[in-house]
């Protein structure tokens, strides 16, 4: 089982973590395999909200909803190390919000969220 | 009264957990980045949710799927992210197709169980009236299916 685990992350730190596990406090949609992969952390439910929430999706498939909320697990993970970096220059320990912001700017594929945190 | 999109916000613990584990040990993150960084992953699941769209349209089709999802990373220059989505769809596909094939089995087995009584208790019929009747009856297939 633990090799099924590690076998099939080829992202970071996919096993269970009981500590983990004890400090969700909030809803987890129940997508941990019997194996004890967790393929996705992120309620699928709000996710589905977030599809659901563009007029021009008709419809999207539980496959679909899933990789969205993988890919934003993601997302999360490479902006938070990117931001890092900055942090890290500043040889701060916190991460901050210009951090973010550095970041936005420094990275290409950010270039979507320019604009989002205007104040 | 309307949310705006980028107001349905993913659970704070879940996005605070994701990012402490991302970056090393003893490293915090303030209260502001990290609703920074949750508001940014609404808004990237919004945007990639737009890109799929727009291939699903492209094929005709009306419902979206983890190809057009995919596609959608390509499209946001996201391509690294594409092999562990991959994997992940992998073992998403094993587990449904598993937990499909559990609950089949189990109804199997239920079915197979019930017909297995019913089996026996004609069995027991069939023995009386082979003592009554003294004939050669012991072929199961006299029970029509």
């Amino acid at each position: 089982m633990a090799a099924a685990a590690a076998a099939g992350s080829g992202t970071p730190r996919e096993e269970e973590a009981p500590g983990g596990e004890a400090a969700a406090s909030q809803a987890q949609a129940p997508t941990s395999a019997p194996g004890g992969v967790r393929l996705s952390r992120l309620p699928l439910a709000r996710v589905k909200a977030l599809v659901k929430a563009d007029p021009d999706v008709t419809l999207a498939g539980q496959e679909a909803i899933f990789i969205l909320a993988r890919a934003a697990e993601l997302f999360v993970e490479t902006i938070a190390k990117d931001a890092y970096c900055c942090a890290q220059q500043g040889k701060r320990k916190t991460l901050q919000r210009r951090d973010l912001d550095n970041a936005i700017e420094a990275v290409d594929e950010f270039a979507f969220l320019e604009g989002l945190f205007q104040r | 009264m309307a949310e705006r999109p980028e107001d349905l916000n993913l659970p704070n613990a879940v996005i605070t957990r994701i990012i402490k584990e991302a970056l090393p040990d003893g490293v915090n993150i303030s209260k502001e980045a990290r609703s920074a960084i949750s508001r940014a992953a609404s808004v990237f699941v919004l945007y990639a949710t737009s890109c799929a769209n727009n291939f699903a349209m492209k094929g005709k089709r009306k419902t979206l799927n983890a190809s057009d999802v995919l596609s959608a990373m390509e499209e946001m220059e996201f391509q690294r992210f594409i092999t562990p989505l991959k994997e992940a769809l992998e073992a998403y596909r094993r587990e449904q197709k598993g937990k499909k094939e559990a609950s089949e089995q189990k109804k199997k087995d239920k079915d197979k169980k019930d017909s297995e009584e019913q089996d026996k208790s004609r069995e027991e019929e069939e023995e009386d009236e082979e003592r009554l009747d003294e004939d050669d009856q012991n072929e199961e297939e006299e029970i029509d299916n």
